[in-house]
This record gives structure tokens, sequence and C-alpha cells, in this order.
């Protein structure tokens, strides 16, 4: 039986706070999304179609490696673009953990080169 | 590279590309001992092709996850601090690392997700669809940051995504509802292998003729995959991901003992 006194608290289980909002913030999600989609069909064309030119052609080899790359960097991309919706959202801390998880990336890639 | 090998690394990655997209795991794990035992490729090769691969998958089906606001961005990119350092560590290590340990480590790691796929099927058997999850907090976040660390190192070592151990500390320590956990680990992966694919690319452990058609493959069969997902009932997915992971588990273990892993 629905008494009064229940329906007096509607919102006690319900309310939007910021912990819970995490998943829900519509404008992050969009370009994220953008850009790994974007990323993802891009390095799809040039690899498939630098495995198509390789019949033909040398350079397809090429083509198929610079799609490659185009995969490598996607997350990285990512990143910088995760980085820049949370600042123009002001979510400094945010941006804070963008930038290390950057820095970790461009370290990585520092290293990597050189060993 | 002939092109009957090139057709053979295609169907690889797109039927661990489309079965991983809907089991929800990256299938790294399934794609390092095919290429090490059928096609012939040395051990750091094959991870360094793998990761590849893997970043494909997670590129691939977390577009989708992202639009359907599965994924929690903010939590994934604060795990990303652990795991980026645990995988650029760990694959500068890799060269230094025995390879019969590597391998003795891969082993487990494969029979342990093979574990966890029986316990996903045994839980999705009776288990309704549905498309709401709850709000939740997250919770624990040093207990999630560790797991990340050794998920990442796990990663950078060989050559696996590491969902097995992200998702159910996730879901148990972190309070995260599963899909969530699941979308996010998936998320996660892209930045955690590109860190270690980078070193290992620039050591020249990406061999691009192998890397290419198995990437096409993975490309098309998790887009393919992710989109059936939904309507797809996954049991038999499961099933026949279990025995092929037992499979490659036994053939590792048989190569181990007999002294054919260098």
């Amino acid at each position: 039986m629905a008494t009064p006194s229940n329906s007096s608290t509607p919102s006690a289980s319900n309310s939007a706070t910021p912990s819970t909002t995490n998943r829900t913030d519509v404008g992050a999600d969009r370009v994220v999304a953008l850009t790994l989609k974007i990323g993802a069909y891009l390095a799809f064309s040039l690899i498939a179609a630098g495995l198509v030119m390789q019949i033909w052609l040398p350079m397809g080899k090429r083509v198929a490696s610079a799609g490659l790359l185009v995969l490598l960097f996607t997350p990285l991309v990512r990143i910088v673009v995760a980085g820049l919706q949370f600042a123009h959202e002001r979510d400094w801390k945010y941006v804070v953990v963008s930038a290390v998880v950057l820095g970790v990336m461009v370290l990585a890639y520092a290293l990597g080169i050189k060993v | 590279m002939s092109t009957a090998t090139i057709l053979a690394l295609m169907a690889v990655g797109f039927f661990t590309g489309g079965f991983g997209a809907v089991a929800g795991i990256g299938g790294g794990v399934i794609i390092t001992p095919l290429l090490m035992m059928y096609f012939g490729l040395p051990m750091q090769q094959a991870i360094g092709v793998t990761l590849v691969a893997v970043i494909a998958t997670s590129t691939a089906t977390s577009s989708l996850f992202v639009e359907r606001h599965v994924t929690d961005i903010r939590l994934g990119m604060t795990l990303e601090i652990a795991t980026t350092v645990g995988a650029m560590i760990a694959a500068l290590l890799a060269p230094h690392v025995d390879r019969r340990t590597l391998a003795v480590l891969f082993t487990v790691f494969l029979l342990y997700t093979a574990f966890s796929l029986v316990k996903k099927a045994w839980d999705t058997r009776k288990q309704k669809k549905h498309d709401e999850v709850a709000d939740y907090t997250v919770h624990n976040y040093p207990i999630g940051l560790g797991a990340s660390l050794i998920a990442g190192g796990m990663s950078g070592l060989l050559g696996i995504g590491g969902g097995p151990i992200k998702v159910p500390v996730m879901l148990l320590f972190m309070k995260v509802p599963l899909r969530v956990a699941a979308a996010t680990s998936n998320f996660m992966i892209g930045v955690t292998a590109a860190t270690s694919a980078l070193i290992y690319w620039g050591r020249g452990d990406v061999n691009i003729s192998v890397a290419t058609p198995l990437v096409a493959g993975v490309f098309a069969g998790s887009l393919l995959g992710a989109r059936l997902a939904p309507k797809v009932r996954p049991v038999y997915v499961l099933g026949l991901l279990i025995v092929l992971l037992s499979w490659l588990g036994i053939q590792m273990l048989a190569r181990l003992l007999s002294g054919g892993i260098h």
C-alpha cells in the first residue's frame, strides 16, 4: 500500500549527483565516439586499400602501413580530444587525468624509438 | 607471403574480432598462440602483432559502446593512468624476460580466460536482457588502480588486453555494473595496447606484412560482431571460445613440456 510518507521522498534513491552521472556526459561521449569511429574507419580503409593495391603495386604496402600508424595513434588523439572536451566543460580534474595519460604515452613513444 | 597465408590471417582476424565482440573479449589471448604455432612467428613478433590487433578491436567496438553511453570514460581514463604505466614498463622489460617464463605466464592467463568465460556462460544462462543501467557510485579507486597496473603490465608483456583482470575488480571492488565494467575495460585497452605497441613498433617487432591482413579481418569482424551482439545469444559463442581456448592452452602446455618454445 502506498502511503503519503513514501511519496513525499521521491528523489531519495534516484537523485543525480555528479558521482553517478559519469556515464551520461553526452558531450564527451559524442566527441570521443566520433574520434574512435573516424580513426577506425580511416585505418580500416587505408589497410584494405593497401592490401588490394599490393597485388599490383609495391606502394600498396606503404598505404597499408600508414593505416596501421593511424590505428596506433587513434588512442592518443582520443586522449587529446577528451582532454579538450573536459577543459571546455571546466572539469579540471579530468583535464589533469587526460594530460597525465597523454604524458605516459608520449614518454613510451620517446623511449620506444630509442630502444 | 603467399596469398593463402594472407587470406588465412584475414580469416583469423575476422573470427576472433567477431566472436570477441559478441563474447566481450579482445581476442589477444587467441591470436598470439595461433601466430606462434601456425604462422611461425617468434614470440616477440607474435605479441607485437597481437597488440595492434587488440587496438583494432577496442577502437571499433568502443566507438559503439561510448555512443550508447555504456562506457564510463572518466573512470576509464582515470584507470588508464595505471594501465599505461604498467604497459610501458612491461613492454620495455619484455625482451629481457626468459621466453619460457613468458610462455608459462601466457598459458596460465589463457586458461584463466577460459575459466572466466565458463563462469560468464553460467551467469548469463538464464539472465534476461536489460538495457537500462542503474546509477552507481565508483568505490575503491586504489584497488582499481592496482589491478589496472597489473593488467597493463600483462598487456605489455603478453600482448593481451587484460579484460579478465579488470572486469571482476571493477565489478566486485569498485561496485560498477557488469555492462559498464566490460565496456570501460574494452575502452581502456586501446590506450593501454597502443602504449606497448609504440615500444614494440620502435623495436621492429610489429611485422607489417602479418599485421595488415590480420587487422583488416579484425576490423570487419568486430564491427559486425558489435552490431550483432545485442541480438545474439552469447552462450553458443562463449561455448565455442571455451573449447578453442582450452585447446590452445593444451597445445601451449604440450609445446612447453616438449621444449618447443625458445
